[in-house]
């Protein structure tokens, strides 16, 4: 049908016989094994640091090197952790959350990123790669040196911001408006990357397919909407989920903005609390946090693999 | 006509613009300002309007007169260098390996090497702790005791004669593992976006695969060398939250294991002092900054964003 | 050419910024000059809720029915008299057409000590009761928020809710927030209340209410304490007792008492049981941090921390010194760990106290509860009889021979916002009142019941004089056990697991009797800065451990610290030199 998918098929038809034929000259399977023993020596650390993280989420307490092997497992932690309480069982009270809404909230904030980084990244990104104005190139600089600065800084002036905003919302809006404010201002802090990432897909696009939509009068915004958009919606994907990622681990912007001022938890917050003071914190539960914070994220990306390659691989073209 | 183009151009631009405009960039600029005001213990309403210059004369005084600066100076710039080179070099060392393997094996490996970007810092951070902790129980320890390698634990982070380079290592260690996915994630789909055709044809050309990453790969992928070393740069210089709980669990010695971002930041946050954090970030901003420019400039940035073509 | 662009719209942002900014306050110069006095704080937030209220102020013609017999109340006065206070007010909110106050309560800790947040509730059950009694037509509210964790992050949090009007109307937190809160208006100045209240306050022991004074004026109660005690593992001392025949533990805690055994003591017996390999070390004491626990070697060797007089904080040198004498002395030894300030809390500190692996542990009442609820030894948390059997304690020894011994207690307190009430109808008109009510709330909440029973869960010391004598009084610690005294059917379904499994006999035994150490006890500085000494203080105690400084190299230190922060420098004296002819042990 349009161009980049027939190129796609093309090349998919160019990979097939490589498989049976090994034009690359050294057999894939050695080198896999040789590179495989490489890295996973390279990450024999984070190999064990990860056994030690899933196997302290089960034990009674948490693990660090031989106790592996002494500790008592059992399905407790994990059982703690949806009823919502922070405390091993020999606690006789509980610090009660309720874990449901805690990923209820999670969800929204991380989604909500996602929509606003997309829709706001597809708009610039397009008109970054397509069209000529003054300051094109000079703006791309800007963005890319934004990330100079810290997060934690900003945070102060992005809440007098906030408070300032707050009078003129009434009451009874007060919680989505916070929500709202959370979401637009974490996914502020993503858009410069996002549209970066963006431009190089829209590059990808050969102008012939544009040209033929222009000439025959659509407008631009016309031909944005009906022509190119369906070709980068493998980018789209990519970038939400790249979007959803950033919601889903923030904590400085849901603290401030939900926990401190609506009582809002999320699930990083909830790992913070869990963690605490280490002085007194049951580790395990955190174990069994954050076990559960890495699943949904760790799937992300591995179920789109593809769409992700996509991104990075024209995303960053120049 | 000329006023449609100015309408398009804003229909795509304004949404984003708008978003950096409200939550970055005046944000960012009230924070300059906020560095000249006495701001402390989020008391907007009282210090906002006063003007001062105490916190800049503050952070001036005490970078001159605390013995311990010197300490976290040469931290800041061994550790901004070495992670860096680890997090370019690694990443892109990872993403070549993952790219000669077979998908199903590189996609579980990019899958691990993935993971510490995925953990909370505090998580994260404590798997290190226990894995450095000076006692028989540390994970690095117990493993090393068994192989028989050292006779009692070490305290890699704190015992005095191991510093500084023991305090380094663990900053680099637990930042890089962080730091690679960055670069691995963006050079690896870059390589994979290189026509395939490319590598085929070198190959037939008998090319050994040294030669072919030099010769073809290398020069495909240099545009995301000069992105992920800038983006690099400016997070090492800037972040500090795996570093703060490391110090502040005593895994690494306090002053070999501080960079001045957590440095300033310890110092106006134990106080609760809003500005003195502002200035000391406005600071760093202006040394990102201009590092951010000379690096785009000596990395040719300028040859790498060519005017759109068929404008119609 | 292009970054010339850049530069141009850069310039123009910020035009537009400093203009807004200047725009902002411009307009907002009378709102900015009021908040300059805390107590006639009023929030411009607050107007947005007072904007929506006309439609809900209709009502009042409604209220006179119920009253029409009576005259319009007076505005409530507090008398000292809560009954009557609570029934005045009610009576008055009433005839103004308002039936209900909310109040939202938040604080932190262990989960054993949610009694900081249910005390307010049952209090508002209590004045609820009060009213309802009298026939008046008004209640209250409590929304709660209990954290786990230190009261620190609390704390921020607070401010940085407070800008947004979000922050709880009560809270407990560490007495030590109060200088900082107090400076920026945040919380009240209750100073009038408790004048009316004399014979409430008069109940507090006098120590504990330094705490919750700043310049002169009240902004808080006192909510719970603590005291640090120093706990001997008696199975090492018997132990050292079978090999040499020194019995440590006699009478010793009032040889503590006493003076007669000071620190130098504490040394020959810590070697004794690791000579004797009794245990492995002699004494441990916190990691991280030398606030508050170490602070007591400043005290104990008769230094101070801040001068009562300048209200400056102090660098007491000869104290200072000796502390960090006997710290090097210890480690050099094998007494303390050289990497004490880097150990684990799960995995070494806590195991290695427990298990018996050493002789003496700085520690603090709340230990004596934990190591009864957490696994810390093979695998199960001890018993209350294996504590009791297991460990000994004493006040913080005396530095030198006619130095006193102490201990060092942080107390938690009550403050109330000084936006207390905001979420109520009509804030800014009836605003002292929702302040009066906050206040008694506070008050009901410190019944000695009350405090005793949260005494005796969390194993923090009672704050008044009454609920010590309750924790004595067996019958009722009895009924407690029973869960047979009054309480809200809320407040006891809350509490009934932990009452069940930490009120007995031992552990009310040793709260008792810790109790009688608030007589030695001190206060660490409020003073803003205190936190800024004290890591450097902490960073000292580490070098000297590590052997990498002598102990008056580590003086030298500190003193160069504090002259390179110039706010500390201008906020810090230092006093006295290292003594010359001093020996340790």
């Amino acid at each position: 049908m349009s161009l980049v998918s027939r190129l796609r098929l093309r090349r998919r038809r160019v990979e097939k016989p490589t498989a049976l034929h090994d034009v690359e000259t050294i057999p894939r399977r050695r080198t896999t094994l040789i590179l495989a023993l490489a890295l996973g020596i390279a990450g024999l650390p984070l190999i064990l640091l990860y056994l030690i993280l899933i196997l302290s989420s089960f034990a009674n307490h948490m693990l660090s090197g031989p106790d592996i092997f002494t500790a008592k497992y059992s399905l407790q932690n994990w059982r703690l952790l949806f009823e919502g309480k922070l405390e091993p069982a020999a606690v006789p009270l509980y610090t009660f959350r309720d874990l449901l809404v805690i990923i209820l909230n999670t969800f929204i904030v991380a989604g909500g990123v996602a929509v606003v980084v997309v829709v706001a990244s597809t708009l610039a990104g397009y008109a970054f790669s397509r069209m000529r104005f003054r300051g094109r190139r000079g703006l791309m600089e800007f963005l890319i040196l934004l990330h100079a600065f810290p997060g934690v800084a900003l945070l102060i002036a992005v809440y007098a911001i906030y408070v300032w905003t707050l009078k003129s919302i009434p009451q009874s809006m007060l919680t989505s408006y916070q929500f709202l404010y959370t979401i637009l201002a974490r996914a502020s802090l993503e858009i410069p990357m996002s549209i970066w990432l963006m431009k190089g897909f829209f590059d990808k696009i050969p102008w012939e397919v544009e040209w033929s939509a222009l000439v025959d009068g659509a407008s631009r915004i016309k031909t944005w909407w009906r022509i190119l958009l369906p070709q980068v919606k493998p980018g789209i994907a990519a970038l939400a989920i790249f979007a959803f990622l950033a919601g889903w681990e923030d904590l400085i912007y849901v603290h401030v903005f939900l926990y401190v001022a609506g009582n809002i938890k999320t699930l990083a917050t909830f790992i913070e609390e869990a963690i605490g003071k280490i002085e007194t914190a049951y580790l395990p539960i955190a174990a069994a946090a954050g076990t559960l914070y890495l699943l949904p994220t760790l799937l992300f990306f591995i179920f789109t693999q593809k769409t992700l390659l996509e991104t990075m691989g024209g995303g960053v073209k120049g | 006509m000329n006023k449609s183009r100015l309408g398009t151009i804003l229909f795509f631009l304004s949404p984003a613009l708008a978003l950096v405009l409200v939550f970055y960039i005046i944000p960012l600029i009230l924070a300059i300002y906020i560095g000249f005001t006495p701001l402390r213990d989020w008391n907007l309403k009282a210090y906002l309007g006063k003007f001062t210059t105490q916190s800049y004369q503050y952070l001036f005084y005490l970078l001159t007169h605390d013995p311990d600066v010197s300490k976290v100076v040469k931290t800041t710039i061994v550790f901004t260098t070495v992670t860096l080179v680890v997090n370019v070099l690694g990443g892109l060392a990872l993403a070549l390996a993952t790219f000669f393997m077979e998908e199903r094996v590189s996609l579980t490996y990019r899958s691990l090497w993935l993971l510490p970007r995925l953990t909370p810092v505090a998580v994260y951070s404590l798997l290190w702790y226990y894995f450095f902790l000076g006692d028989a129980s540390g994970t690095l320890n117990s493993l090393l005791l068994r192989l028989g390698v050292i006779d009692h634990p070490v305290s890699w982070g704190t015992d005095p004669s191991l510093q500084p380079e023991g305090s380094w290592l663990i900053l680099i260690v637990v930042n890089g593992f962080v730091g690679v996915s960055f670069g691995m994630i963006i050079f690896y789909s870059a390589l994979k976006s290189i026509p395939r055709e490319h590598i085929i044809a070198a190959r037939i050309d008998g090319a050994t695969t040294l030669q072919l990453i030099r010769r073809v790969m290398l020069p495909q992928i240099r545009w995301h060398l000069v992105y992920v070393t800038i983006w690099q740069l400016l997070s090492l210089l800037t972040t500090f939250a795996h570093i703060f709980l490391l110090t502040e669990w005593g895994v690494v010695d306090r002053w070999w294991g501080t960079t001045w971002a957590l440095y300033v930041f310890n110092e106006a946050f134990t106080t609760g002092e809003q500005g003195v954090a502002a200035a000391a970030a406005t600071i760093l901003v202006a040394i990102g900054a201009v590092l951010g420019i000379i690096s785009l400039r000596l990395l040719g940035f300028k040859k790498m964003m060519p005017e759109p073509r068929g404008e119609l | 050419m292009a970054s010339r662009t850049a530069w141009i719209t850069a310039a123009i942002i910020i035009i537009i910024i400093i203009g807004a900014v200047a725009y902002y306050y411009s307009g907002k110069k009378g709102g900015a000059t009021t908040t300059a006095s805390p107590t006639t704080t009023a929030p411009p937030a607050t107007t947005s809720p007072q904007t929506t209220q006309p439609t809900t102020t209709a009502p009042p013609t409604t209220s006179p029915k119920t009253t029409t017999t009576q005259a319009a109340p007076p505005k409530p006065v507090l008398t000292g008299n809560v009954e009557k206070d609570i029934v005045a007010i009610g009576k008055y909110l009433a005839y103004h057409g308002i039936h209900e106050a909310k109040f939202s309560v938040a604080s932190a800790g262990d989960p054993n000590s949610v009694m900081r947040v249910y005390a307010i509730v049952e209090a508002a059950y209590r004045l609820n009761k009060i009213l309802e009694k009298n026939g008046v037509d008004f209640r209250i509210k409590i929304t709660t928020n209990f954290r786990r964790g230190g009261g620190d992050k609390l704390a921020q949090d607070f401010e940085t809710a407070f800008q947004a009007n979000k922050n709880p109307d009560i809270m407990a937190n560490s007495y030590k927030w109060i200088a900082r809160f107090a400076e920026e208006g945040y919380i009240l100045d209750i100073t009038p209340y408790v004048e009316k209240y004399q014979s409430f306050i008069n109940e507090f022991y006098p120590s504990l209410l330094k705490a919750v004074e700043w310049k002169g004026k009240y902004y808080g109660i006192p909510q719970d304490t603590e005291a640090r005690p120093l706990y001997w593992r008696t199975d090492v001392a018997a132990c050292i007792k079978e090999k040499t025949g020194t019995d440590i533990l006699a009478n010793l805690y009032d040889k503590v008492k006493t003076g007669q055994v000071t620190w130098h003591e504490v040394y020959k017996y810590a070697e004794l049981a690791v000579k004797t390999g009794c245990s492995k070390w002699g004494v441990l004491h916190r990691k991280g941090s030398a606030h508050p626990d170490l602070i007591q070697f400043i005290f104990a060797f008769g230094g101070q921390l801040e001068d009562p007089k300048t209200g400056k904080l102090v660098v007491d040198v000869p104290a200072v010194y000796k502390w960090l004498y006997v710290e090097w002395k210890m480690a050099r030894e094998g007494l303390i760990p050289k990497d004490m300030m880097s150990w684990d809390w799960a995995k070494q500190i806590h195991p290695a106290v427990v298990c018996g692996k050493t002789l003496i542990w700085i520690g603090g009442t709340w230990h004596w509860t934990e190591w009864q609820t957490k696994p810390y030894c093979k695998g199960r948390p001890l018993t209350a009889e294996e504590v009791k059997k297991y460990f000994y304690y004493t006040l913080f020894p005396a530095g030198d021979h006619g130095d006193k011994p102490v201990t060092l207690s942080q107390p938690f307190v009550w403050m109330i916002a000084s936006n207390a009430g905001k979420d109520n109808k009509e804030y800014n008109k009836y605003k002292d009142v929702y302040h009066m009510i906050a206040f008694l709330l506070v008050v009901k909440a410190s019944d000695p019941d009350l405090i005793a029973i949260h005494s005796i869960i969390s194993a923090h010391l009672p704050v008044t004089k009454k609920a010590a004598e309750l924790i004595n009084d067996k019958t009722w610690v009895q009924k407690l056990a029973n869960l047979q005294i009054e309480l809200s059917p809320e407040v006891k379904n809350a509490i009934a697991d932990i009452v069940k499994k930490t009120v007995n006999e031992i552990n009310v035994e040793f709260l008792a009797n810790a109790s009688k150490m608030l007589e030695y006890t001190k206060l660490t500085p409020m003073h803003p800065l205190y936190p800024r000494l004290a890591n450097i203080f902490r960073d000292a105690v580490n070098y000297v451990l590590l052997g990498e400084m002598t102990p008056d190299k580590a003086v030298q230190y500190i003193i160069s610290k504090v002259k390179a922060d110039p706010e500390l420098s201008k906020a810090v004296e230092i006093k006295g030199e290292i003594p010359k002819n001093w020996q340790f042990p």
